[in-house]
């Protein structure tokens, strides 16, 4: 390479210039959305000039196929050493907790659940990250994406508690025997939601509102009470 | 190589579906524990060999792309196929220097990788990532290959199909692609939730009702509508799934999420039928 027989800066410029696309492209390839497009940018960056500093045009490969490994070797060690696996996790809540705020924003504003699509516009993100925010609500169990919406746990109790509790009884065992004789262990609110949803039909966002919680959080209770009953009802008789 | 896959995707080639094939991928990675930067590594490799099947094999046109994923012991292995013209490295567009990146991140980041030529037209990506995972799979002595041809055979060719297994595995990945279809399908997110809920209970309620090694999905997807397509199960064991008398099941639950359901033969396993909608 030219810059390299003569100690050209001014090639060596030009090399660096000529590939930054490909630095770019890297950097949008292997880049995550939890981390900023510049910042990754930069660092597939340093790895072109490492590439454009180190090549031996005498070994015969062309220049792109040793930039690659070394720009992504580059972003690699970036993650690793920036710890980013384990910042990987708070990333994606942070945007659960986004796309949760969209929801219920939505919902308030037009009397209806919004579909992924309008949540993705609403805050410019890619459907891949509405959806894996979505999984990541209703597997995150935590305080803040559980703190009830408007009213206390303690009313919402109150009122799983203020029906009558042997119709309720009555009424979910017509949906299934064994079932209901596991539903007896499950909080009030739980069973609330549960009849709600599956005997009177309501739709989550009718229960969010009728109940004073958010759908998400009705989402991830009807989730947690349907793996409750499964693992109670799967349950060896003697175990029950 | 690896050898029967824990998931298998039967996809067209279109931009779109390379979301439900990272979506898999994170539900295996998630299920085997595998590290966030190895997920990474994986997770760009395969997009690269599905992009360069979406952009090159079938010459703009449409065609097949099939995924397979397997955990072992020594890593992940993953399989990207087409029927159509090949893979080749030479094709210029636009972008002219980032374009044509694609095999050269496949071999940066995978720990070796295989270009196969099939009999009959297209092409294998067979790609091995030596990734410690926390759980690994072992390999399942019941499974057969010939099963899951047999499987495939029996879906409707305009489908979209998951053959996924065990069971821990089709536990993370069916909700998540089932997930994705139903946010594909305009659904309000409080209709993807019951979608995954009933994901959780099929894939809860077949264990133990599958016919074979894998349990499969294969989904139509319209506006505001899922058709899903469910086996194999033993005879019987469909009507089952709703049957509300049966012992330990939430039959009722899967009524009340899905809208309508029939159940078909297929020589001496039946199919579950569902449809799920939007309703307004």
């Amino acid at each position: 390479m030219r810059w390299q027989r003569h100690r050209d800066e001014a090639a060596r410029e030009q090399l660096i210039r000529r590939y930054m696309p490909l630095a770019r492209a890297l950097a949008r390839r292997y880049g995550r959305s939890s981390e900023p497009f510049e910042d990754l940018l930069q660092v597939a960056s340093m790895g072109l000039v490492k590439a454009v500093d180190r090549y031996d045009a005498s070994r015969g490969s062309p220049f792109q196929s040793f930039a690659v490994p070394t720009i992504l070797g580059e972003m690699r060690r970036y993650f690793r050493d920036s710890g980013w696996a384990i910042h990987v996790p708070r990333g994606a809540q942070e945007r659960a907790l986004k796309v949760r705020d969209a929801q219920e924003r939505i919902s308030n504003a037009t009397g209806r659940a919004p579909t992924a699509n309008q949540i993705a516009q609403y805050l410019e993100l890619d459907l891949e990250d509405v959806v894996d925010a979505l999984q990541a609500i209703r597997a995150y169990e935590t305080v803040s994406l559980d703190a009830p919406r408007g009213s206390g746990d303690d009313e919402i109790v109150a009122y799983g508690d203020s029906i009558g509790r042997e119709d309720e009884r009555y009424e979910l065992v017509e949906l299934d025997a064994t079932v209901s004789a596991a539903l007896g262990h499950l909080p009030a609110r739980d069973r609330l939601v549960l009849k709600l949803r599956f005997v009177d039909d309501l739709t989550q966002t009718e229960i969010a509102e009728r109940v004073g919680i958010s759908q998400m959080q009705v989402s991830r209770l009807l989730r947690r009470s349907l793996e409750q009953l499964r693992s109670m009802t799967d349950a060896p008789a003697g175990a029950r | 190589m690896a050898g029967i896959p824990n998931v298998r995707l039967r996809l067209f080639n279109r931009a779109e579906n390379v979301l439900l094939v990272r979506q898999a991928l994170s539900g295996l990675a998630e299920t085997v524990g595998l590290d966030a930067i190895a997920h990474n590594d994986v997770s760009t490799a395969v997009t690269e060999a599905c992009n360069n099947v979406i952009l090159h094999a079938y010459d703009g046109g449409e065609g097949p792309l099939d995924v397979e994923l397997t955990s072992t012991p020594e890593g992940i292995d993953v399989i990207v196929r087409d029927r159509g013209v090949g893979i080749r490295p030479g094709v210029k567009t636009q972008e002219e220097i980032s374009d044509g990146i694609g095999l050269p991140v496949i071999q940066a980041l995978s720990d070796s990788v295989e270009f196969r030529n099939l009999p009959g037209g297209g092409t294998e990506v067979a790609m091995h990532f030596e990734s410690a995972q926390e759980h690994p799979l072992q390999p399942s002595p019941d499974a057969d290959g010939a099963e899951l041809e047999a499987i495939d055979r029996d879906m409707p060719a305009d489908l979209t199909v998951m053959t996924v297994a065990p069971t821990e595995v089709a536990r993370s990945v069916v909700p998540r692609v089932l997930s994705t279809l139903a946010a594909r399908a305009y659904f309000s997110t409080d209709r993807i939730s019951d979608t995954q809920l009933l994901a959780d209970a099929l894939v809860a309620q077949t264990d133990g009702s599958i016919s074979s090694s894998h349990l499969s999905v294969g989904v139509s997807v319209a506006p505001r509508n899922l058709e899903l397509h469910i086996g194999p199960l033993r005879s019987g064991r469909a009507d089952e799934l709703f049957g509300q008398a049966a012992a330990g099941n939430l039959g009722g639950v899967l009524e009340r999420l899905s809208d309508g359901h029939t159940i078909s033969a297929t020589g001496s396993s039946e199919m579950l039928d569902l449809r799920v909608a939007q309703r307004s």
